[in-house]
C-alpha cells in the first residue's frame, strides 16, 4: 500500500513538474499562431525526454555518478569545460526565465508590479533551498503544479469544434501567414522546451540525492513513463487553449496574462485562481530545479561537495554557488528585459545545447563498467540513436532558422 | 623505435590501470564517501623533462594525484610550479574505481582548503548553515 502511494505520489509530481515556463509561454506562442499543427514535436519530445531521463536515471541508480560527472570523465578537461561553459549559462537562463515567470505570475494575482516580486521571488527559492528538505520540495511543488490541469478543463468547457482542433493535429500545415521557416523555428523552440537540459541534470542529481539504487529504477521508470506523457498532455492543452481563443482573435501571445487569458474566458474566476496557483507553483517549482541544477553541474565538473541531503556547511562551495547565480538572475531581471523574451530564446538555446549533454550519457549507459548488468538494451540503444540524430539536427538548424526568421518573428 | 638499452618491463601483480582512463578527471572521494575533488593531474616520481636518463634508472612511480590550479594550467596549456601543486599522496588512495576512494577523511587534506575557507568564512556564519535538512 505504502509502495502503491509512492508510485502515485512520483507519478503526480512528474506531471505537475513537467510544465515550467518555457512549456507555458512556448506552448501558449505555438497555440496562438499554428494552432494545433505542431502537436506531433510536443509528442516527439516527450518520448525524447522520456529515454533522456530514464537513461541519466539508471546510470545515477546503476553507479552512484551524475550527469556532470559523467561528461567530465568522458570528455576530458577541454571539452568538458567548453560544455560546462554552455550548459551552465543556459541553464543560468533559465533560472532567470524562471523566477521572472514567478514574479509575473505574482503580478497577475496581486497587481503589484513584478519587478517588486522579483527580489521576493529570489528569496523564497533561496530559502527553499537552504531549507526544506529536498523530498517536500519536489512534492509539494509538483502537486500544486497539478493545479494546471485547469487548462484541458477550460479547453472542454470553451466548446471547440473538436474536428478542426483534430484536423489541425492530425493533418499538420503551415498556416496562412506563417513561413516555412517560421514553423521550424517553433518546431524547434518547442521540442527545446520539453526537452531542456536541466531536467536531465536534475533527474539524475535528484537520484543520488534521494539515494537512489537499482531496485528503485522500476518506480522511477514508471514515474516518468507515466508522469511525463501526461505533462505533456498538459501542455497540449495549454497550446489547444491558446489555438481556440486567440488563434482566431488574431493575439499572438507576447505576455503571461494572455497565456492565462483562454482559462478565465473557458473557466470563470474560479479557474483563473487555480491557473494563477499552478502556475506559480510550476515556475517555483523550476526555478528551484534551475537553480540547484546550477549549483550541481559546477560541484559535479569540479568534483565538490555537494547535496542538498547534506547540511549547507559540509557542502559550502555548492551552496555559494548557488547564491551567486541567484543573484545574477536578480541583476539581470532587474534590467527591466522581459522575462518572456528570455524564455523564448532559453528553449532554443536549450535545443541548441542538447546535443552536449546527450551523447556522453548515451555512451555511458552503455559502459559496463559504469553499469554492470544494467546498460542499455537494444531497444532502447535503436531509439537513442534516432533520437541522437533528431537531437543533431535541431541542434544545428536553430541558429540559422533564427537568423532567418529574425527569432521568429 | 624501442631501444635496446631499455630495462624490460618489470611483470606487474595485481591490476593495471590506464592513466588517462581509469584515473584522469575521476571524482575522488574520502573514506567517508564525502567528494573530495576531481583528480586533476597526476604527479609522477622521477626525472624531469630533457634530463639524461642513465641505464638502470628504476621506472617512475606515482606519487601523487594533483588538483586545484593545475587544472587551468591542463586546459590552457603552462606547468604551474611544484610549490603551488596541492597533492594528495598516492598512499591515501584506498581503492580505484568509477571513483578514486581515499583511505582518510577528507576534511585536513590540503586539496580541501577552498572549500573550509568558504565554509567557514561564509556558509557557516548564515543562520541555518548548520542545520540538518534531513
Amino acid at each position: 500500500m505504502k509502495r502503491l502511494l509512492g508510485v502515485a505520489l512520483g507519478i503526480l509530481t512528474a506531471i505537475g513538474g513537467f510544465v515550467d515556463i518555457g512549456d507555458l509561454v512556448t506552448n501558449a506562442v505555438v497555440g496562438s499562431r499554428f494552432g494545433l499543427s505542431l502537436v506531433w514535436v510536443v509528442a516527439v519530445g516527450v518520448v525524447g525526454i522520456c529515454l533522456f531521463a530514464n537513461m541519466s536515471g539508471r546510470v545515477a541508480a546503476a553507479s552512484g555518478r551524475a550527469t556532470f560527472e559523467v561528461i567530465r570523465e568522458r570528455l576530458g578537461p577541454r571539452a568538458g569545460l567548453a560544455n560546462l561553459s554552455a550548459s551552465f549559462l543556459i541553464n543560468l537562463m533559465t533560472v532567470t526565465a524562471e523566477i521572472g515567470g514567478v514574479a509575473l505570475a505574482l503580478q497577475l494575482a496581486s497587481s503589484v508590479h513584478y519587478l517588486l516580486w522579483i527580489p521576493v521571488a529570489a528569496v523564497a527559492v533561496w530559502l527553499v533551498i537552504w531549507r526544506v528538505k529536498f523530498s517536500i520540495m519536489e512534492n509539494v511543488t509538483g502537486l500544486l503544479g497539478l493545479t494546471l490541469i485547469v487548462f484541458a478543463v477550460a479547453l472542454f468547457l470553451l466548446k471547440p469544434d473538436w474536428g478542426v482542433l483534430a484536423g489541425q493535429a492530425l493533418a499538420p500545415a503551415v498556416p496562412d501567414g506563417e513561413t516555412v521557416p517560421t514553423y521550424w523555428y517553433y518546431a524547434i523552440a518547442l521540442f527545446g522546451a520539453a526537452m531542456t537540459p536541466y531536467e536531465v541534470f536534475f533527474f539524475s542529481s535528484g537520484a543520488v540525492e534521494e539515494g537512489w539504487t537499482v531496485k528503485d529504477l522500476v518506480q522511477s521508470r514508471l514515474n516518468v513513463l507515466v508522469g511525463f506523457p501526461l505533462g505533456g498532455l498538459l501542455s497540449v492543452a495549454i497550446a489547444g487553449c491558446a489555438a481556440v481563443v486567440l488563434l482566431p482573435a488574431g493575439i499572438a501571445v507576447t505576455s503571461l496574462s494572455q497565456v492565462i487569458l483562454p482559462v478565465a474566458e473557458g473557466a470563470g474566476k474560479l479557474g483563473l485562481a487555480f491557473v494563477l496557483v499552478g502556475v506559480v507553483a510550476a515556475t517555483f517549482g523550476a526555478a528551484l530545479e534551475t537553480t540547484l541544477s546550477s549549483g550541481y553541474t559546477l560541484a559535479q565538473f569540479f568534483g565538490w561537495s555537494w547535496g542538498k541531503f547534506r547540511r549547507p556547511v559540509q557542502a559550502a562551495r555548492f551552496h555559494l554557488a548557488m547564491i551567486i547565480c541567484l543573484l545574477v538572475g536578480l541583476a539581470v531581471l532587474a534590467t527591466g528585459v522581459d522575462p518572456v523574451l528570455v524564455t523564448e530564446y532559453s528553449v532554443v538555446f536549450s535545443a541548441i545545447a542538447l546535443p552536449l549533454t546527450y551523447l556522453p550519457i548515451l555512451i555511458v549507459s552503455n559502459d559496463p563498467q559504469y553499469m554492470g548488468q544494467h546498460v542499455n538494451g537494444r531497444a532502447v540503444n535503436v531509439l537513442g540513436m534516432a533520437y541522437l540524430v533528431i537531437i543533431l539536427v535541431a541542434s544545428l538548424a536553430a541558429i540559422p532558422l533564427m537568423i532567418v526568421t529574425g527569432a521568429g518573428s | 623505435m624501442t631501444s635496446p638499452d631499455l630495462v624490460p618491463l618489470p611483470p606487474v601483480a595485481g591490476r593495471i590501470l590506464d592513466a588517462q582512463l581509469h584515473l584522469l578527471d575521476r571524482q575522488v572521494l574520502d573514506t567517508d564517501g564525502v567528494p573530495v575533488t576531481t583528480v586533476d593531474d597526476l604527479e609522477l616520481s622521477g626525472p624531469a623533462l630533457g634530463e639524461e636518463i642513465p641505464v638502470g634508472t628504476p621506472a617512475p612511480v606515482l606519487d601523487a594525484l594533483l588538483t586545484g590550479p593545475v587544472l587551468g594550467t591542463r586546459i590552457f596549456g603552462g606547468r604551474p610550479p611544484s610549490s603551488r601543486l596541492i597533492r594528495i599522496p598516492w598512499k591515501d588512495v584506498a581503492d580505484v574505481g568509477v571513483v578514486v576512494r581515499l583511505g582518510v577523511r577528507g576534511g585536513p587534506l590540503d586539496a580541501g582548503w577552498v572549500e573550509r575557507w568558504v565554509r567557514d568564512k561564509i556558509i557557516a556564519r548564515i543562520p541555518g548553515g548548520r542545520h540538518d535538512p534531513r
